[in-house]
């Protein structure tokens, strides 16, 4: 399946929009990713546990909404952008949509 | 009295553990992103909308996603709580975002790199709510970045 964040793809004709397509998932961080955390902001630097976190998610949302578009029949999905929110303290959202389409090679 | 003089030395001894390596720890990541880029400067990356220079290629454009968060240190968060007195630009913060956004775009370059594409296309660069810390603790402050972009086969126009 084609994924892209454009609104066409090069070197492809899209025949058939099926429509949008979703995926969400809602990640709450451990206890201790919140200590090393705590502890990171002391010396600074790159919260690894907390970019593992996103990027999980990022990768789940995406799995969902492909398999949306999978069930609506199509080959590709374009068009995709994320958005976060924070549910609570501790658990963000991470909301993944798109424009599931069919697109067959040709310009 | 003596209490208040522990505390403030435990105060002052997280600040200059902050100031020295936070700072020592930002100098070297710009030192590296500056080297990475340095070295990726051939790729192209803009966030037009369309293709420029798109070839043909067996390979099809591909999404591509990276994210980073960056934590803040004692000593920037010290500083941005003295900033909040007096009202300003929070410069000690405004490294952070841009290292995150250059971090995150240099790995979505690197990958789009390694997968065999030579250009990106559509770059976005979002900031990412991750929840705050559920304990709450006031000023540590950290930047959450999502950039996603559309890689593809490039030729450019020999000069």
């Amino acid at each position: 399946m084609i994924v892209t964040n454009t609104e066409t793809i090069a070197g492809y004709r899209i025949h058939e929009i099926k429509g949008l397509v979703q995926g969400n998932t809602v990640r709450a961080k451990h206890a201790g990713r919140d200590i090393m955390a705590g502890l990171k902001n002391l010396v600074g630097g790159e919260l690894k546990g907390y970019t593992e976190l996103l990027t999980e998610s990022r990768r789940q949302a995406t799995e969902r909404m492909m398999s949306q578009a999978e069930q609506l029949g199509a080959n590709a999905v374009v068009n995709v952008r994320f958005t976060t929110s924070a549910v609570t303290a501790g658990a963000a959202e991470l909301y993944a949509y798109g424009t599931a389409v069919v697109a067959e090679p040709g310009a | 009295m003596d209490e208040l003089l522990v505390q403030l030395l435990g105060v002052l001894f997280l600040i200059g553990l902050g100031w020295s390596v936070g700072s020592y720890a930002e100098r070297r990541h710009l030192a590296r992103l500056a080297e990475r880029e340095k070295s990726n400067g051939a790729f192209l990356v803009t966030q037009l909308k369309s293709f420029p220079a798109y070839t043909g290629r067996d390979l099809p454009p591909q999404l591509i996603v990276a994210e980073t968060v960056v934590a803040s240190d004692y000593f920037k968060s010290f500083l941005a709580g003295l900033r909040r007195l007096f009202g300003g630009e929070v410069r000690s913060f405004q490294s952070l975002l841009s290292r995150a956004r250059r971090e995150s775009t240099q790995r979505i370059v690197e990958e789009a790199r390694g997968m065999g594409y030579n250009a990106i296309c559509n770059l976005r660069l979002e900031t990412a709510d991750v929840g705050g810390s559920s304990a709450n603790k006031k000023g540590a402050a950290m930047v959450a970045i999502i950039a996603s972009a559309t890689a593809y086969h490039c030729q450019l126009p020999q000069a």
